[in-house]
């Protein structure tokens, strides 16, 4: 202890005298040491933030909604995902392509609160912040109009005239529930 | 034996109560014994009671989708005083905000923040922030209908922030969705993160309070005559304990005739027909149904800014104005503002 004590305010490794210019070793040796705590914590902070950022995605996959001649057009008919997500498919025109479709999800893309369909109103209705969107997911009320913002489509495809939804398998509806629910059609809606 | 074990312990803790005294003692101006100046030691008083009930409750609460709201309803129904003891953490939080935007307004409106103590008003101001963010967090973990929904809502609010939102919602989610991870990174944030970072806060603060001194206000009623200090060991400790005892009380009565109850579990499929944030988030709630969210995000994050940033603010309408009175006339229309949007939420369904 008492050494230390004699040791302080004196430089005694053959740097600058006290009150000088430091020299170039010692110089030398505080960007060392600088450099070594900046790049050591740093790599730390960068695996940490790294660490913190992984989660992982949810999986997806394509279910099957129903015969491309069974939905007539301008008729829609509620979906239920594997997850439990609800999806509103609509026939929106002639044909046998998966353009002829759209497969609107309930999710508001204003701030991710689940819509209703208001059949008396004829509207997908968002209680969170009032927002609304028509039958074919384009905003009529609230702030998804001011934004512009349509109703996410889910992805389709058509194959030997079944029609196919591209959704997430799996979601917090799930946790700590083993069975995984199935795909399965709802009625028409409206 | 008594006097052995004295000289014991001074050999080994050599402060003797004099130089204890010194240490504590900070002149505290006459105008702290009203309890409206004496406001930063309320949410001081509140943290203390939120960590021991909340440590209560960690021993019973599990932070996963499958177990967070049995686990509550456990608290609540089963467990001796566990109603007494979530109740006191809720109404304490409730408390504490409102405590926190009592005193940033007495601070305000008196202009305690002008210079030199710009940069401890800052600290208030994230204090203030910390403060919120922990009272959503803890409400989320609840994982009722209205909680997970609102969760859901902050997040996407987060990931409208220009630049920086995508990362932030991903990192309070722990991925791009509400998911299993979630819930976990919620309670580490309410439990860990955010009650240390009050902690070194508070510590800046007040170490900002001993260097500079209480704010020194002067009233055209004060008798001159009389010592315009009193001292804080023991007489302000004192008062701060009378309000300390009084708070206990109005906690423990509210809780008990308000006790915390426990909503319909978090359906992730469902958004409930009427949904309401925290109290505390009704402002901010109001305005992203009058604007559109970009404007809505931006605008607050502005507003945010500018309160960081008001004793430099202050000083630069004291030069243009010429008038000391601005800041004030501001803040009472922002408080009407406040307050107005508050009640409307309020009293509206949608």
């Amino acid at each position: 202890m008492a050494e230390h004590g004699e040791a302080r305010g004196r430089v005694s490794d053959g740097g600058e005298p006290d009150g000088g210019e430091p020299n170039g070793r010692r110089l030398f040796l505080r960007a060392a040491m600088g450099g070594g705590l900046a790049a050591g914590y740093g790599t730390f902070a960068m695996m940490a933030g790294k660490f913190l950022y992984s989660g992982g995605g949810s999986a997806v996959g394509w279910q099957f909604v129903a015969t491309v001649d069974s939905v007539g057009i301008g008729e829609s008919i509620a979906y239920a995902a594997p997850n439990g997500a609800k999806l509103v498919v609509t026939r929106q025109s002639e044909g046998e392509t998966a353009d002829c479709f759209t497969a609107l999800s309930s999710v508001c893309p204003h701030l991710g609160c689940q819509v209703h369909w208001e059949p008396q109103n004829e509207r997908f209705f968002c209680p969170c912040h009032n927002g609304a969107f028509d039958r074919e997911g384009n905003p009529t009320e609230g702030p998804p109009l001011a934004a512009r913002q349509i109703l996410t489509r889910f992805p389709l495809k058509v194959e030997n005239g079944l029609l196919y939804v591209e959704t997430p398998l799996t979601t917090l509806a799930d946790a700590g529930d083993a069975e995984v629910r199935g795909a399965a059609p709802g009625g028409p809606i409206g | 034996m008594m006097t052995r074990l004295a000289a014991w312990w001074r050999e080994r803790v050599p402060v003797s109560g004099v130089q204890l005294r010194e240490l504590t003692n900070e002149p505290v101006p006459n105008h702290l014994k009203k309890w409206w100046f004496a406001l930063g030691g309320t949410p001081a008083y509140l943290f203390v009671v939120q960590i021991v009930t909340g440590i209560l409750l960690a021993f019973y609460y599990q932070p996963a989708p499958s177990t967070a709201y049995e686990s509550i309803r456990f608290i609540t129904q089963d467990v001796a005083y566990g109603w007494y003891f979530r109740s006191l953490h809720k109404w304490g939080a409730t408390f504490m905000i409102a405590a926190v935007i009592l005193h940033q307004m007495r601070v305000y409106f008196t202009c305690a923040y002008r210079r030199p103590r710009e940069l401890n008003w800052v600290i208030g101001m994230c204090l203030l922030m910390t403060t919120l963010l922990t009272g959503f967090t803890g409400y989320s973990l609840v994982y009722e209908q209205l909680s997970y929904w609102g969760a859901q809502v902050a997040a996407n609010i987060s990931n409208a922030v220009p630049v920086v939102g995508g990362v932030a919602k991903h990192m309070l989610l722990g991925g791009e969705v509400y998911n299993e991870r979630t819930l976990p990174r919620l309670y580490i944030l309410h439990a860990a993160v955010l009650p240390t970072t009050i902690v070194l806060l508070v510590i800046v603060h007040v170490a900002f309070i001993r260097v500079h001194g209480v704010t020194e206000l002067r009233f055209p009623d004060e008798d001159v005559a009389k010592p315009s200090h009193y001292d804080f060991f023991p007489d302000h400790l004192y008062t701060e304990l009378s309000i300390g005892l009084v708070l206990m009380i109005l906690l423990s009565a509210v809780s008990t005739i308000f006790p915390a109850m426990i909503g319909p579990k978090a359906d992730p499929l469902t958004t409930p027909e009427v949904i309401k944030p925290e109290w505390f988030f009704y402002v901010s709630f109001r305005w992203l149904k009058l604007f559109s969210l970009t404007f809505a995000v931006l605008s607050t994050g502005f507003i945010v800014l500018a309160m960081f940033a008001w004793p430099w603010i202050d000083s630069a309408l004291r030069r243009l104005t010429g008038s000391d009175d601005a800041s004030v006339y501001i803040g009472i229309v922002a408080t009407f503002l406040l307050v107005g949007l508050t009640v409307w939420e309020a009293v509206v369904e949608h």
